[in-house]
Formats: structure tokens, C-alpha cells, sequence
């Protein structure tokens, strides 16, 4: 047992563990469970959402055991009262009836839909047996696993180490990869954005007001709709951010690089850029000054259709501005081959304008551990892993991720890319795969191509999925296990420092319906009986919460009752002269860490990346990408392969990805995705509104219906993403709206491995 | 945007359908009946039963109590919760053109039927079933001496309620078509000339009578006259939406132009209503050709019209707001 | 002392993301399909040259209310805080005031069957100090509520700060909502 606390704590800890899963049993200083009791039947919980993965702290009003009413936690000042349509729509999918919330196995063929019920016991016994063979004959490497990041994927990692499969897939190969791998090699951890105090954003595609993070979506509309800050969106359509910016800029799909380089072309041409800033936090500036030699305004706008004009004027706004200044690399953007070109070059432009660590430019998080060791005292106390004790098994993965010479060699092994999976399993290479473990994720909707990946699945031996719906892929299992929705289970201790150390966890609102389980409780379980479980030091949540806070029960009281417990410091930026005074002043021991200019430039002297310092040229990406080292035009962004349109996809402010469209409160708002399709090819292409269309590529053929607005370029098409629904027990949505991923391609973007979600198409009247 | 806001079939709904256009029918019928019946009998009072103009006080009695408590029935189930219809009757709101026209229905309705059972004591006195009111008339008859005072106020009340059917229209600012002064005035007009269409038909199908030249040429005129004050209303109606700009513009011509309503209007309302009966009316008095058939279909023809004039004015006033 | 509630819509905080509408839902036990609230998109103007209008449909407590007047039997009516309430133990479903409503505001409530419309939240939760449920899950605060004739107050702040407009402010309907308008975007309609 290698953990800190006492052995008082355990003993406290373990008097519960006889308690049922589900239930918050605590003894003596655990007492107060994390209700408030306002009346009789009314009580107050607090805990964070899942209806996506901004995971906005929420709280949920309960009467007489039954969630009426969502909003946001007050505890975070980020968030207030506010909550988007979906965190409000929270316990409509809680009582939805079409819910899954008996586990079932397949007794007809894949994908017929024919089950028996089971009890969880049964079906856990089943899936036990069958996974276990799997690894007898084939070895645990031809199990996959994979779900969306988030604390359950904490718990399937775990549970597929204690299998030993390699194979453990998140979702960051269709979402975020690009800007997570951009980030490593550039300046080794992620940033975030102080958009409040910025002068001057230039945005591409970060649509926070339809992919909603209340607490940034809420600074971003205050800055934006303030007269201090410009906003300057670069989008194909006119979404809801471009509505909002000062300057909108329909840039076509896939050529976002070209804009950047352009500017960087006129700042290094000019001069305009902070030159100290470079020469001594960065390497690599003279691979940059040579690869934007050619890329001038007038170059870039024969590729996006932005004027010349427009580049020079941005580059000179952005260098007035600067440092107060945010290029913000957004979410996934072009999604196309150029995506980590177009990341790393707009990651490096912020490097150009000196923004880092700067107020209204880019900061890195404040968590408990620095700010403990800046301050000399604990100001906040940190958490820690219950299973980072847990090997990674580092045998072959199908996708070869981290492998040297593969083309997902930056690839981590934790994450892996989803859209290599379908030709592994069906070319058997590089051996053969027998089953997949899934929990909350849905790859027929999400991932491209859901033709070859049902192909690929069809030849599994045993799949299982974990989900609160009957979704495509949970249509191909031979398992489906429901799990209890967020509102109905207690789960662990998030970090979510930003600028001040903070956590949150997720409190259980309401009983589980029909006792279902939370994942965490299935992998446990499982883990029992498949014998696997001898490295878990924690027999259920509440003894890995305790384990999470290291025995620190002030720490999880607070959470348990306030859900969100932030540290307040002294905002610091490190390279701002009046907040480190502030801090200063408040924890003289930080006096150490100040440089000779009385800043605290130090702290950026040794990121983790190869050098150390911000990477504008990255040696290790060269070597294994020749080209890509440092960003310039790799030739890559003409998206359409030939046919006449493009088309393209996004967030709605109504749906998540492919989760919410059965959601009763939500399909009343949404019910379908049109297809927006300009008035002049409307004209070209003779179509009227609402007429029926058929969309086509050599990968597939998909039904769409017309929408005609001016909000979209003539030579793009847009739908909102997560419709097209092929399930006949989501009977809200089943059958209605485009499926776009259908039309894609299982290509990669080119070193970040991200799927592809920009792709040509040609349009046909039904 | 397409749409994200759910769906608006909420705000598309016609809040006021079918039953409303053929109250308001029934209403300007039973109003316009009475005004006529009451009308005749000051100015023709001809003790020979066998005349037409003493059909026509027969036709008015028994047509108006008739035809609005159908309309009135009609109201009632239609309202959302008709079980509850009797608030309206315990609870005013001298504000609202609706109690106003409750409260003025509330005395008109009985005194209608007063007006009838004393048109047709001797009929009722006669017919076995019917003779149970026999008292109740009598009771009414010793009130005699005060006779001409009630026909005075019965005779307002119908003109109210003649206009009332306007009134609730226009009170709103929402609609256009209905937003306007003109209304009262052209639903009371639209109703006299159904009454008289009316009392002609049932009078002379069902209060046999003989009739003569003279009183078919004096029916043509009159009607005529009614007909000649609805045209300049209806024209007034519209080219003063047109003139008021905006949203009233824009309806105006949306009525006029757009869809079955519109042809509703040219060859319903006014091809059928008003032009027919006019043209059936001159040539007849050019050609002195004074059938009675002419009279009957006139009759059809007009009330035909006046129905479509309410269909007309309460669907399109919903379907062409304007905006 | 009476108040004098106001509620204003910032036009350019709004994002059009309908988390009023489902808040509203909930906590008014809204019918499925009927919308005591919707917030309205409308892109207008020409490729690209375009503005997106993000528009409030809901009622506006009007303090000179149409449906008030045209009530027969005062089942909607008025409080001294100006706000209009439906009765609907003496609403006979009659659909005059839903008729008489320039703002489109009233419906029938295919559940209880009397006519029904945003309340404010009076009852449930402005009664109890809080603000109407769509006012405080509005995830960009483009909402603000409350009495304006207390100088401390949120609304009257924004109302010293904004141009407010008044939705139909020509029927003299005199509304107590208003909205700041978008600043954002060209359209040449």
C-alpha cells in the first residue's frame, strides 16, 4: 500500500466499504453527505454535467427524490447560476422511458436488435467468461477498449491495464488530438485563454457559443460584446461566434494554415513581433523566417478567398494589441491533412506576440502543486492517481501509437486513433482482434466511415457496450449494459485549475433507476470476477475518492457539499509586473523565483519539451515527419479530393456529438439537421428549400434535406453533426437528418492523426 | 439558422376557426332578421296574413332566437373548456367587447324570444306541444301597453349586436385585416342584408304568401341598397390598410392576392355575394321581369355571400398578419 | 410600495442557445411541444455581408395588456406589480386574449385546457426572491430581472448603461421587457 494517509483514515474508510455501491455511508468527520436539506423534500445537490465534456459545474434541485430543476454551481464563480439547454435538460434523459436500464444479450444476429433481459450479474458473468477466453487463446492484447475521456475513461484505463491489453483507445483521435499533440511539441503542456482581459482575439472556428463551455462561453460573449475587444472570426459558415465577431471572414474550409502563415509572413518581415519574448523563451525562429519567406497575403488569398488586405491589417491589429492578444487555435478546426500544420503555426503565432503569461493572452494552469511550491506554504492541497501504480502494458498496439517509424508515432499510448481500428481487425494485421469493451462512446455516429467499421466489427468474436441508450454501436454488441446517468452516480476528484488551483466532483442527485451501475462499479466488479483485480487498492468510490484526497477529509466535506472548491490566490501571470507584486506580497517566498527584471520569466525556462524551451522548430517531428518540424505549407489543404463541394460540420448550442439527439426536451428543439446550401448553388444545382437531396463521395452515399441560407460559402455545405440516427429504440430520432460521417474517409492528418471531417462531396436530387 | 428553437406550430394555429366565422354569421343573421322583421312591422302593418311583408315579420321572429341560440351553442363548444362557459355569465369585464356582447346577448336572446312567441300566440295556442307556453305568452300579452317600448329595445339590441360581431374583431391590434373601424359597420350591413335575404327565403318557402310585382321590385331595391353600402365599406377596409403602411400594407395585399383565400374573396365574396345579386337585381328591374324564382336564388345567393364574407375575414385576418 | 420588474434581453450577449426554453420547461412543467419561450435566430443579408438577430418570444407583461382588456371574465388579470396572471379556475378557453396578444405570447395548455403564457416565474420563484428560471440559467447573463425603480438593482444598471428598445413599443402596449439591440453584423435590408 503505497499511499499517505493513516492508518486511522483506512480504518474509517473501510467501516464503509461493507456499504452498497450507490449509497454514501460515512462514519464519524465523512458524516454529512453532500445534500443540503432545505425542506422536508426538497434538497440541493451539487455536482458537474455530462451532457458533453465542458463537465460544467452544476446543481441539481431534488423534491421528493425527483430532479426538477438543473443550474449552475455558484461555488464556481466561472459558471454562477448559469447552465446551457443541454446541462438543463439533464433529467429529461434521467426519466426518458426509452432509456436502457436493464442489461442485455444478444440472442438474434449482430445488429438484428433481438436481446433477452439479464440481470447485472448474469451479464457481467457472461462478459467475465468471454473476455477471459478471449485472453487464453489470444492474449489480452486482441481485447480493445475504448471510451471518451473523462473520469470513466480513468476507470477503463485502469481495468484494461488489470486485463494487460495494450489496446486502450480515448477519443482524441476524432476531437482534440491535433491541439493536444500541437501542444506537446510546442510548449510541452496546454494553455488557456484569459479572453476577459484580451484586446484583440483572432478566432478560428472556436465556436463557444454553440460548443458551450458556460464559463468560457460566458467570458468570450462579455468580451465580445464589449467595445475593448475585438473579435475577428475566421469560419466557412456564419455560426454563432462569427455572428458575434466585429469581422467575420469566411475562410474555405481547410486552408486556415495559409492565413497564419500569411501573418506571420508580415510580422517577421516587418519586424512586428516580440523579439525578446523569442530570442529568449523559443528555438527554432529561423526554420520559421525561412518556411514564410513565400507565404504572403496576396498567396494566402488565392488559397483561402480572404483579401490580401485583410492579412496585413489583422497582422498589424494583432501586433498593435499585443501582448493583451489571443490567436486561438479553437477546438478542431479544418480537420483536414493541414490540422497540425494550422494548430502549431497559430500555437507559435501567440509564441510571436509574446502573449505567454501575459493578462488577456495565453497562461498555463495554476494547480496546487506550483502554486504550493511558488508560495512556500500549501495553499491548496493536491490529489493524487489511486492507480497510476497501474502499468501500461507496452506491447504492440493495433495502431502502432508511440511506435518509432509509425505514422502514430506521437501518438500517446493512452489515447491511440480510433479511425485505424476497422483495418486492423480486417487485415488481422498486426494480429488478430477478438473483442471491444466500449463505454460511453459511440463510433458509428462519430467516427468516419461507419460502413467499414461495422464490417470490422462484424468480425469480433464479443463486444460489449456501456451505454444509457440503445445506440448504433450498442445495436452491434453482444452485451449492452446500461449505465446509471451522471445525475444518478458518485464518481471522483477532478482538477480543474485554471488560474487558481481547483476540483471538483461529481455528487449523485438521485437513486440510480432500477439499481443501475456506474461504469466505475461494472470495471470493479468485472475485475473481481475475472481475477484481475489483485492491483486495485479501492473496493468502490468512496474508498477512491478518499484515496484521490489522500486521506484529506476537510478536502472532500467541502467537495461533497460544495462540489467545486477553488483555492483564491492572487491572480499571477509570470510575466506580468502588478500581479506577481500582488503575490508577492501575499507569499514573500516567492521572491526567490523572480528574475532580475522582477519577473518571473524562470518559470518558462524549462518546459517539457526536448529543448526546454517553446519549440517553433521541433527536431523530434522533423525526424519522424520530414517537413513538419516547424510550420509552412505542406501542400495539404484542398480538402475536396476531386469533387465540386465541401462539406462540413459542427456543434449545435442544443446537441452534443452523437449523445442527446433521443433527449425529449432536446429533440423538441432540434429534431433534424438540414443541409445549409448557399442561395446560388441552390440556383446552379436547382433545389428549393426542403427539398431531398442525396450527398455522395467514393465513400458513401447519405439523404439530406435543403436548407437555403446565406450563412454558408457557395462552395461548402454545413450540417449539424450527430443526426442521421440508425436505431430503431431511439424512437425520437431514428431515421431522421444526415449522418456526414458516413461521407468520410478513415484518412489521418498527417503526425497528430486526426481524423478527417472537412471532405468533397457532390449533391443529387432524390 | 435552421431551426433550434422547437416548433412553432403554436404560433400558426387559427385561434379563432369555423365556429367563430359561423357564429358571427349567425349573429349578423339573427340581428339583421329581427331588424327587419321590426322594420317591416312598424311600416307595413297589413292585417292580411297572406302578404308577404307579414311572412317576412313571421320569417324575422322565428329566424332570429333560432339562429342565435345555435350561434350561441355553437360558441360554447367550441370554447377550450366549455364546461366552465358559465363564468362568463358571473364574472364581467366591462373592457371587453365579449362581455359587453354577453351582456347584451343575455337581454336580447330572451326578448327574441318573446318577439316570437307573440308573433305566433295564435299558432302556439293551437298546436298541442307547443300550448304549454300558452300562459307564459299570456303572462308577456299583459304587458301589452308596453309593447312598442320593448320592440324599441329590442331593435337596439340587434343593432348591437349587429355591430358587436365587429367590435370583437377590431378591438385587436393583431390582426390588420380585422384592426379597423370599418368592421362594425360593414358586419352590420353584411347582417341587415342577410335578414333580408333571410326573412325573404323562409318567409315565402315557409309562411306561403302570395306576392305581387310591386313587392318584389321594392325587396330587389332594398336588397340592392344594402349591397351598394357593403361595396365602399369593403373598398374603404382595404385601401385603408393599404394607406396605413406596414404591417396593415402588407397584409392587405397578401388577402388580396395570396391563395384560396384570396379567390374566396374575388369570386366567393364579391363575384357571388355582391356582383351576382346586383346583376340579378338590374336586369330584373331593367327587363321588369319579376319572377319569384329570381327572388329565391337572390335570397341563396346573398346569404351565401355574407357567410363567406365571415369565413373570409376571420381566416384571413389570421392567416395575412402582415409581419 | 409596489415594485416596477422589469426584464431586459442584451440581444448581443445572447447566443440563441434556448437554455431559457428548457429551464422555462422545467420548471413551469411546460406541455411537450408548446413553448411558454422560444429565443428566435434570423440571419439576414447577403452572403457575406450578414447579421444574426437573436429575438425574445415570449410575453412582454405589458402594462396597459390587451389581453387584460379583452378578458370577459377577468381570468386574466392584473397585480399591482403590473405582472398579468391567467386564473384558471375562471379561464373558459374563449381565445380572446390570444387573438388580442400583439406579441403572439399566449397559447392554449392542451393539458389543463385554460390559455397559458410565461408567468415571470411570479409564483414559484420571483414570489420567493428568486429570479424567473430563464433569467438565471442563461449561460452568457444576457438576462437581467428585477425592479427597476431600485437604483441598486442589476436591471436598473443595465438600463442607465443600454439604449433599451421596447418590442412594439408603437401599440402603446407599454411591455416590461425590453432588449438592447445587436450591435453586430451588416445587412443592407
Amino acid at each position: 500500500m503505497s499511499s499517505n494517509y493513516t492508518r486511522r483514515d483506512f480504518l474509517k474508510v473501510t467501516s464503509c466499504s461493507t456499504a452498497i455501491a450507490g449509497i454514501s455511508c460515512m462514519t464519524g468527520t465523512l458524516g454529512s453527505l453532500g445534500a443540503q436539506t432545505i425542506s422536508g423534500s426538497t434538497k440541493f445537490v451539487k455536482s458537474y454535467c455530462e451532457m458533453c465534456t465542458s463537465r460544467c459545474q452544476i446543481e441539481g434541485k431534488v423534491v421528493d427524490g425527483k430532479s426538477v430543476f438543473i443550474q449552475g454551481n455558484q461555488y464556481s464563480k466561472g459558471m454562477g447560476t448559469s447552465v446551457c439547454a443541454r446541462g438543463a435538460a439533464g433529467h429529461s434523459q434521467l426519466y426518458d422511458p426509452q432509456r436502457l436500464v436493464k442489461p442485455l444479450i444478444r440472442v438474434g444476429k449482430r445488429g438484428e436488435g433481438k436481446w433477452k433481459e439479464a440481470t447485472y450479474e448474469e451479464a457481467l458473468n457472461l462478459i467475465a467468461k468471454k473476455m477471459m477466453n478471449i485472453k487464453e487463446e489470444y492474449g489480452p492484447q486482441a481485447v480493445l477498449f475504448s471510451a471518451k475521456t473523462g473520469e470513466h475513461f480513468s476507470h477503463l484505463s485502469t481495468f484494461s491495464k488489470a486485463f494487460e491489453s495494450p489496446n486502450l483507445f480515448s477519443h482524441h483521435s476524432h476531437c482534440p488530438i491535433a491541439y493536444k499533440v500541437a501542444f506537446k511539441h510546442t510548449y510541452g503542456t496546454g494553455l488557456k485563454r484569459d479572453f476577459s482581459k484580451s484586446k484583440y482575439i483572432l478566432n478560428f472556428g472556436h465556436n463557444l457559443f454553440e460548443g458551450i463551455n458556460v464559463s468560457s462561453t460566458k467570458k468570450l460573449a462579455k468580451a465580445a460584446a464589449s467595445e475593448k475587444t475585438k473579435l475577428v472570426v475566421l469560419e466557412p459558415r456564419f455560426s454563432i461566434v462569427a455572428a458575434k465577431a466585429d469581422e467575420w471572414h469566411s475562410v474555405k474550409p481547410g486552408t486556415d494554415l495559409a492565413f497564419v502563415l500569411s501573418l506571420m509572413h508580415v510580422w517577421l518581415r516587418d519586424g512586428k513581433y516580440d523579439k525578446e519574448f523569442v530570442q529568449r523563451y523559443t528555438v527554432g525562429i529561423e526554420h520559421l523566417i525561412e518556411s514564410t519567406k513565400t507565404t504572403t497575403p496576396q498567396w494566402q488569398e488565392k488559397i483561402t478567398g480572404i483579401k490580401a488586405d485583410v492579412a496585413e491589417r489583422v497582422a498589424n491589429e494583432l501586433y498593435k494589441a499585443a501582448p493583451n492578444c489571443i490567436i486561438d487555435w479553437g477546438h478542431k478546426t479544418t480537420t483536414g491533412q493541414s490540422e497540425y500544420q494550422r494548430t502549431r503555426a497559430i500555437l507559435i503565432a501567440n509564441a510571436l506576440m509574446g502573449n505567454i503569461e501575459k493578462e488577456g493572452g495565453l497562461f498555463f494552469k495554476k494547480k496546487a502543486k506550483t502554486c504550493n511550491k511558488l508560495a512556500g506554504i500549501d495553499i491548496a492541497p493536491t490529489i493524487t492517481n489511486p492507480d497510476k501504480h497501474f502499468q501500461t502494458p507496452k506491447t504492440l498496439r493495433v495502431d502502432r501509437a508511440s511506435q518509432k517509424g509509425s505514422d502514430n508515432a506521437f501518438i500517446a499510448r493512452n489515447q491511440g486513433v480510433l479511425m485505424d481500428i476497422p483495418k486492423a481487425i480486417l487485415n488481422k494485421d498486426p494480429y488478430e482482434v477478438k473483442g471491444w469493451f466500449m463505454i460511453r462512446t459511440n463510433p458509428l455516429i462519430t467516427v468516419a466511415d461507419p460502413k467499414t467499421m461495422k464490417e470490422a466489427m462484424n468480425k469480433l468474436d464479443f463486444i460489449v457496450v456501456t451505454d444509457i441508450y440503445m445506440s448504433e454501436t450498442a445495436l452491434m454488441a453482444d452485451v449492452v449494459l446500461p449505465e446509471a446517468t451522471y445525475l444518478e452516480r458518485d464518481e471522483g476528484i477532478m482538477d480543474k485549475s485554471s488560474s487558481k488551483p481547483t476540483y471538483m466532483i461529481r455528487n449523485k442527485i438521485v437513486d440510480p433507476i432500477n439499481n443501475t451501475l456506474a461504469g466505475h462499479e461494472i470495471f470493479r466488479t468485472l475485475a473481481k470476477k475475472m481475477g484481475i483485480d489483485k492491483d486495485y487498492k479501492w473496493d468502490n468510490i468512496l474508498q477512491y475518492r478518499v484515496q484521490q484526497a489522500k486521506g484529506n477529509d476537510k478536502l472532500l466535506k467541502e467537495l461533497m457539499s460544495k462540489g467545486y472548491v477553488s483555492y483564491s490566490i492572487p491572480t499571477l501571470y509570470y510575466r506580468e509586473e502588478k500581479y506577481i507584486k500582488d503575490f508577492v506580497n501575499k507569499y514573500p517566498n516567492a521572491k526567490k523565483y523572480l528574475d532580475e527584471d522582477g519577473l518571473m520569466g524562470s518559470m518558462l525556462d524549462n518546459l517539457k519539451t526536448p529543448s526546454g524551451k517553446i519549440e517553433i522548430f521541433s527536431q523530434q517531428v522533423e525526424e519522424e515527419f520530414k517537413g513538419y518540424g516547424v510550420p509552412r505549407d505542406d501542400n495539404n489543404m484542398d480538402v475536396t479530393r476531386g469533387y465540386p463541394y465541401i462539406l462540413t460540420s459542427g456543434k449545435s448550442a442544443i446537441h452534443t456529438n452523437g449523445h442527446t439527439h433521443n433527449v425529449p426536451y432536446l429533440h423538441m428543439l432540434m429534431s433534424d439537421n438540414p443541409v445549409w446550401i448557399n442561395p446560388q448553388t441552390a440556383k446552379k444545382e436547382n433545389l428549393k428549400n426542403g427539398d431531398k437531396i442525396y450527398l455522395e463521395n467514393d465513400i458513401g452515399k447519405e439523404k439530406g434535406t435543403v436548407f437555403i441560407t446565406e450563412g454558408i460559402r457557395p462552395d461548402t455545405f454545413f450540417v449539424y453533426m450527430g443526426f442521421g440516427r440508425e436505431s430503431s429504440d431511439l424512437k425520437r430520432a431514428n431515421g431522421v437528418g444526415t449522418n456526414q460521417s458516413k461521407l468520410l474517409p478513415l484518412i489521418k492528418g498527417p503526425v497528430c492523426s486526426t481524423m478527417v471531417t472537412n471532405v468533397g462531396v457532390k449533391i443529387t436530387k432524390a | 439558422m435552421n431551426n433550434m428553437w422547437g416548433s412553432t406550430a403554436q404560433y400558426e394555429v387559427i385561434s379563432w376557426p369555423w365556429p367563430i366565422a359561423v357564429y358571427l354569421f349567425l349573429a349578423g343573421l339573427s340581428a339583421g332578421s329581427i331588424i327587419i322583421a321590426l322594420l317591416v312591422k312598424w311600416n307595413r302593418h297589413e292585417k292580411d296574413s297572406s302578404s308577404i311583408w307579414d311572412a317576412m315579420v313571421k320569417a324575422g321572429a322565428i329566424i332570429s332566437p333560432l339562429t342565435i341560440c345555435v350561434g350561441l351553442l355553437l360558441l360554447i363548444v367550441d370554447l377550450g373548456k366549455p364546461l366552465s362557459f358559465y363564468w362568463l355569465l358571473i364574472s364581467y369585464n366591462f373592457t371587453s367587447v365579449m362581455t359587453l356582447g354577453v351582456i347584451a346577448l343575455f337581454i336580447y336572446t330572451p326578448l327574441a324570444f318573446v318577439f316570437m312567441g307573440l308573433i305566433f300566440e295564435d299558432t302556439i295556442k293551437e298546436n298541442k306541444l307547443l300550448s304549454i307556453f300558452s300562459p307564459i305568452i299570456s303572462y308577456i300579452k299583459s304587458f301589452e301597453v308596453y309593447a312598442k317600448r320593448i320592440e324599441y329595445v329590442l331593435f337596439g339590441l340587434a343593432l348591437i349586436v349587429g355591430a358587436y360581431t365587429g367590435f370583437l374583431l377590431s378591438a385587436n391590434m393583431t390582426y390588420p385585416l380585422w384592426n379597423s373601424p370599418v368592421l362594425p359597420i360593414l358586419f352590420l350591413a353584411s347582417g341587415i342584408s342577410a335578414g333580408i335575404a333571410g326573412n325573404i327565403l323562409v318567409g315565402m318557402l315557409f309562411f306561403k304568401s302570395s306576392i305581387n310585382k310591386e313587392s318584389i321590385k321594392y325587396l330587389l331595391i332594398l336588397d340592392l341598397r344594402v349591397i351598394l353600402l357593403e361595396i365602399p365599406l369593403l373598398i374603404i377596409l382595404f385601401v385603408g390598410m393599404l394607406y396605413a403602411g406596414g404591417n396593415a400594407e402588407v397584409a392587405a395585399i397578401q388577402a388580396l392576392t395570396v391563395g384560396k383565400w384570396a379567390s374566396i374573396f374575388w369570386f366567393g365574396v364579391i363575384g357571388f355575394g355582391l356582383i351576382s345579386p346586383l346583376l340579378i337585381a338590374f336586369t330584373a328591374l331593367r327587363n321588369h321581369a319579376y319572377k319569384i324564382g329570381f327572388i329565391l336564388i337572390n335570397s341563396m345567393i346573398v346569404l351565401a355571400g355574407v357567410i363567406l364574407l365571415r369565413f373570409y375575414v376571420v381566416y384571413a385576418g389570421q392567416l395575412f398578419t402582415g409581419a | 410600495m409596489s415594485k416596477k420588474y422589469r426584464m431586459i434581453h442584451d440581444e448581443n450577449l445572447c447566443i440563441g442557445c434556448q437554455a431559457c426554453s428548457v429551464a422555462c420547461r422545467s420548471e413551469n412543467d411546460v406541455p411537450d411541444d408548446i413553448f411558454r419561450l422560444q429565443v428566435r435566430v434570423e440571419t439576414k443579408g447577403t452572403f457575406p455581408n450578414l447579421k444574426m438577430d437573436m429575438r425574445r418570444q415570449s410575453c412582454v407583461m405589458c402594462e396597459d395588456a390587451p389581453c387584460v382588456e379583452v378578458c370577459p371574465t377577468k381570468a386574466s388579470f392584473q397585480t399591482n406589480d403590473g405582472v398579468v396572471h391567467i386564473d384558471e379556475s375562471t379561464c373558459v378557453s374563449c381565445k380572446y386574449c390570444i387573438v388580442a396578444c400583439p406579441y403572439n405570447a399566449r397559447f392554449m395548455n392542451p393539458v389543463t385546457k385554460a390559455v397559458d403564457k410565461c408567468t415571470f416565474c411570479y409564483s414559484n420563484r420571483v414570489k420567493k426572491g428568486l429570479d424567473p428560471a430563464c433569467v438565471t440559467v442563461c449561460p452568457t447573463d444576457a438576462l437581467v430581472f428585477g425592479d427597476i425603480s431600485d437604483t441598486s438593482s442589476e436591471v436598473y444598471k443595465k438600463a442607465n448603461e443600454n439604449n433599451l428598445l421596447y418590442p412594439k413599443a408603437h401599440l402603446g402596449t407599454k411591455p416590461k421587457v425590453a432588449f438592447v439591440p445587436n450591435k453586430r453584423g451588416v445587412s443592407y435590408e
